[in-house]
């Protein structure tokens, strides 16, 4: 049996007695002393006083000595090997070049990690050295792969990769360094620099980071970065584009900025850049006049030498929604009717009211000698009808229709039927003035209305009968469903007559009279069509307000007025969730090499999911006008399919979609994507040393340039030192004079008492 | 109180003025949707200006665009009918007995729920009287709503004619009080018997003289009762945009 080699000893107690049994008498030892002190206190020679002292502490040292029974530990210990980790950035802008016209930063750090390997070597007799490549994933790499393999992705996350070094490498054994090798163009968590949590997180890591930065600042390029827009807009109103334009060698140079939309300049700026390295704000306010969804692009000019091209332009989709809905009222006389339909609409947050009212004609006498006595205002017909039509989303008549020239709005009735072919929303509601009634007849306007008056009206009580259309379309479902909406129609008071109208084809009837007939079939009360671009409703009476305060006679409350109009506002300015065909990309922006993606829900004219619809799907480059890919699927039980394109080129493109069942058009719909040239990984090419130095001095790492002549020495935590065998321990106390020393002393002492009289 | 003799010649040129003005707009849309003034019966004396309502619906088809039967239609306070005249007359000369629970929770109804209500006090009373068991009524129907003075920039002071006071027969307030539900005055109370500056008798004389402003007052009381007409109509049109600045002009 071999006997263990020590390595290693410390001191050690070797007394039976438990620490408290030690504690009490090194405590009476004390007081022994104490009061030997205390006894020659009155001796008046200070030399046999210091004497006396001195032998009695003496003693008092010697009997503690045999109490703890000193003695000494033979240890035999080792050392445990940590862990060096190596970590190579894999982000693609590793692939960017060292220096201009130099090799690549990544096959830089392969040469230089080629060059250190016997220094790294040299360290394996106390730590176990890791090499990994972070992509932010760790994957074991040697410098052969690193010059082999180019760096690919996406992203550039340094303290990701620090926590997974931290937490890698085999069993339990710690970390004592990083060595870490990146252009430091962190885009993740260190974007911002070390500050506030990722500060704490590095911190918290407690292992030395050294860092190599690699790659000059010098290369030559023109940049997008740092755009600032909001995901949507509101149409009509102004918004702002923000946008840095960094140029790394184009001092003095004047740089053209172009917002697009989609091909289609929307405003441009120039921009001085003043140094070498320069980031210039740049910003466009502009104003989006339609709603829907549009991919914009930021782009500067492609010089010559740049060390990126792709990140000279930066696109981006923008939801363009409405703000409010702009409503422009306009009542031919005030009455009941008009006096509902404006309580609803002016108590409603989403509507913006504007109205003209004619509260005198020629042939009232209001009985004043002056003007000024009246707060009447002219009615501004060419502002409002010529102007400023566009503006509104939706134009309301309430028995607007005036023969006289100074009302009648004849001149401006082929204004009006384009404003509603182009897109806009109309609504003609009846009365004793329009629809048949009165002497204007306005047929221009006519021609776009769902309905055309087919004789005088019908003044008898009736209550209005829901359709089969009626049952299933959003404007009149003022229930939860279909049977609710029937029985809520249903429970409405009669209206006190109703202007005879038929329904044009293509018209779609939602309520109409119970008896009385046009052209052999029932009269229609509300009925709706899509007039080119636009919508229109027509609602044959003026006494809907009957739904709104008669229908409260018995006491039960009822909002069906209110939803109805509400839903028919909705459905005439094309609210989204009014579509028979939803079409969404997913996500808006797509990353390049990513695929595109489009989520597409269809629902039949009775607005229920379309299950098996088959919808079709094309993807449309907007730069080059052509379309570029198709898919087509059915959909599933919730009427909503996701189809996927192969990666297309960068650019903008519409998703343009149409969906059948049987043999039944669904509708379409679009939306917008914009597939991006470069993700943020290239469309930043500079180095950036001052955060490679942040992280080294944070975590007590030191900081380092490539190339470097071979490595140099870095601060590590030297690994911990543990017990790896058995123990042996060698009394001190039990050696003959200890005891010869303490009976002395005590013998000393006697004598020197008894000496000097105290004994 | 005659405030005109009445004369076969009075009697004639009044009809004469009515007649071709409701005459020509006969064939019109059915009279529901017109501006017909209801009338509330309480158990007090309520019908003493039925002449005057009529007259100020007169005047509104006269002097605005507004379609009207010159009509005076009294109700129960109790009756659903009422739903379907948006415009109530509340006026009483002297006391009234309390309503019953069935016409205050069908007036609070017909207040909540969009109709209007003007009230007034035809025997000029202040605490007392009319004014003592309407304003008692009033905490009835609308406790949360207390009567408060109209202010002089109220939409009810330019909805057609730009006006500055309130009067009526009599001036003993100057300014009208409402109960406001929002921002909506459900119910404008005046204390000067504005209904009596409308009245006409049969042969088409004033019932009362006007005091103490005579007939220039008088006037500015039918051009009053159609400003509350039109508020009740308009709401606060007369309030958009687009008219203060001009209105303001002309206020100067």
């Amino acid at each position: 049996m071999n006997s263990p080699t020590f390595n290693a000893w410390k001191l050690v107690s070797l007394s039976p007695l438990p620490s408290w049994a030690l504690v009490f008498l090194a405590l009476g030892l004390l007081l022994g002393v104490a009061l030997a002190a205390w006894g020659v206190r009155r001796e008046p020679s200070r030399g046999r006083r210091v004497l006396l002292w001195a032998l009695r502490v003496g003693a008092g040292v010697a009997a503690l000595f045999f109490l703890l029974e000193p003695g000494i530990r033979h240890l035999q210990v080792a050392r445990m090997k940590n862990r060096v980790a190596v970590l190579v950035d894999r982000s693609a802008s590793m692939g960017f070049p060292s220096e201009p016209g130099g090799p690549t930063r990544a096959a830089e750090v392969a040469t230089f990690l080629e060059k250190a390997a016997p220094a790294l070597a040299g360290l394996q007799d106390r730590f176990t050295v890791e090499m990994y490549g972070f992509d932010p994933e760790l994957a074991p790499v040697t410098p052969a792969s690193l010059a082999k393999e180019p760096p690919r992705a996406g992203s550039t996350d340094l303290l990701a990769a620090l926590r997974a070094a931290a937490g890698a490498g085999q069993g339990a054994r710690k970390l004592s360094g990083v060595l870490l090798f990146s252009d430091g163009a962190d885009n993740t968590e260190l974007k911002s620099g070390v500050v506030g949590r990722a500060r704490a997180a590095l911190a918290d890591l407690g292992v030395p980071v050294s860092t190599f930065t690699v790659g000059q600042e010098a290369l030559k390029d023109l940049a997008i970065e740092g755009l600032k827009v909001d995901d949507f807009a509101f149409v009509r109103n102004s918004l702002t584009v923000e946008a840095e334009i960094h140029g790394r060698g184009f001092r003095g140079k004047e740089i053209p900025v172009v917002l697009s939309q989609e091909g289609k300049t929307v405003a441009s700026k120039t921009v001085r850049l003043e140094t070498n390295d320069d980031v210039k704000p740049v910003s466009f306010t502009f104003t989006p006049d339609q709603t829907g969804r549009f991919v914009y692009t930021v782009t500067v000019p492609t010089f010559p030498d740049e060390a990126v091209t792709d990140n000279n332009s930066r696109s981006f989709t923008l939801k363009v929604i409405r703000d409010r809905v702009r409503v422009l009222l306009v009542v031919g006389r005030p009455s009941w009717d008009e006096r509902y339909l404006r309580g609803l609409l002016k108590q409603d947050a989403n509507v913006d009211l504007i109205s003209f009212y004619i509260l005198r004609t020629l042939s009232d006498d209001p009985g004043v000698v002056n003007e000024r006595e009246l707060s009447l205002i002219p009615f501004p017909m060419e502002e409002i009808f010529d102007t400023k039509l566009d503006t509104f989303d939706v134009v309301i008549f309430q028995n607007f229709g005036h023969a006289d020239p100074s009302l009648s709005i004849a001149e401006y009735e082929r204004n009006l039927e384009r404003y509603i072919h182009n897109g806009g929303a109309f609504v003609m509601i009846g009365g004793d003035s329009v629809l048949g009634e009165g002497r204007a007849t306005m047929p221009t306007l006519m021609e776009a209305l769902p309905v055309a008056a087919a004789g005088p009206a019908n003044v008898e009580p009736f209550t209005a009968r829901l359709t089969p259309e009626g049952l299933r379309h959003p404007v009149t479902a003022i229930g939860s469903g279909a049977s609710s909406t029937e029985a809520a129609w249903g429970e409405l008071p009669p209206i006190p007559g109703a202007n005879l109208t038929y329904a044009r084809p293509g018209a779609t009837v939602l309520l109409e009279h119970p008896h009385l007939t046009a052209n052999g079939k029932n009269a229609p009360l509300v009925a709706v069509w899509d007039y080119g671009r636009g919508r229109a409703l027509v609602m044959a009476t003026d006494a809907s307000w009957y739904w709104a305060f008669a229908a409260h006679r018995d006491g039960s409350p009822s909002r069906a007025y209110d939803r109805f109009w509400g839903n028919a506002l909705r459905w005439l300015v094309r609210d989204p969730d009014l579509t028979t065909l939803k079409v969404t990309a997913d996500p808006p922006s797509v990353e390049p090499g990513r695929p595109v993606a489009v989520v597409v829900q269809a629902r039949s004219a009775d607005y229920q999911p379309a299950q098996d619809a088959q919808v079709r799907v094309e993807l449309f480059s907007v730069a080059t006008q052509k379309p570029v890919a198709v898919q087509t699927g059915a959909t599933g039980p919730d009427g909503v399919v996701r189809l996927e394109f192969a990666p297309p080129d960068p650019g903008p493109y519409k998703l343009l979609a149409t969906a059948k069942k049987g043999e039944t058009d669904l509708g379409k719909g679009e939306d917008a994507v914009a597939v991006r040239a470069v993700g943020p990984e290239l469309s930043d090419a500079s180095v950036r040393p001052e955060l490679m130095e942040q992280i080294a001095k944070v975590t007590g790492g030191k900081a380092y340039k490539l190339p470097q002549d071979g490595l140099p020495d870095m601060p590590l935590l030297d690994p911990p030192v543990v017990e790896v065998g058995r123990a042996k321990d060698q009394p001190l106390w039990d050696r003959w004079y200890y005891l010869v020393a303490l009976i002395g002393l005590l013998g000393a002492e006697w004598f020197a008492r008894r000496r000097f009289g105290y004994v | 109180m005659s405030a005109r003799r009445l004369t076969r010649r009075n009697l004639l040129l009044g009809s004469a003025a009515l007649a071709p003005l409701l005459a020509g707009r006969a064939h019109a849309f059915g009279e529901k949707n017109r501006f017909i003034p209801a009338v509330a019966k309480h158990g007090g004396r309520w019908d003493a200006r039925l002449s005057g309502l009529r007259r100020i619906a007169w005047e509104l088809q006269r002097r605005t665009s507004v379609e009207v039967v010159p009509d005076a239609r009294p109700f129960a306070l109790s009756s659903p009918d009422l739903f379907e005249y948006p415009f109530l007359y509340f006026g009483g000369d002297g006391g009234f007995p309390p309503l019953n629970d069935a016409e205050v929770a069908n007036l609070r109804r017909y207040l909540t729920y969009g109709g209007f209500m003007l009230a007034d006090a035809n025997d000029g009373s202040d605490g007392d009287g009319f004014d003592a068991s309407f304003r008692r009524e009033m905490a009835r129907v609308l406790p949360q709503s207390p009567l408060a003075e109209v202010p002089s920039g109220h939409v009810v002071f330019k909805s057609f004619f730009l006006l500055d006071a309130a009067p009526g027969r009599l001036l003993n307030k100057p300014q009208m009080m409402a109960a406001n539900l929002g921002k909506r005055a459900a119910v404008l109370y005046s204390q000067n018997d504005v209904a009596g500056a409308w009245s006409r008798n049969e042969s088409g004389d004033y019932e009362f003289d006007v005091s103490p402003g005579g007939e220039p007052q008088r006037e500015l009381a039918v051009r009053l009762g159609i400003n509350v007409c039109m508020y009740a109509l308009c709401l606060d049109y007369k309030d958009d945009a687009v008219h203060l600045q001009l209105i303001l002009n002309k206020r100067r």
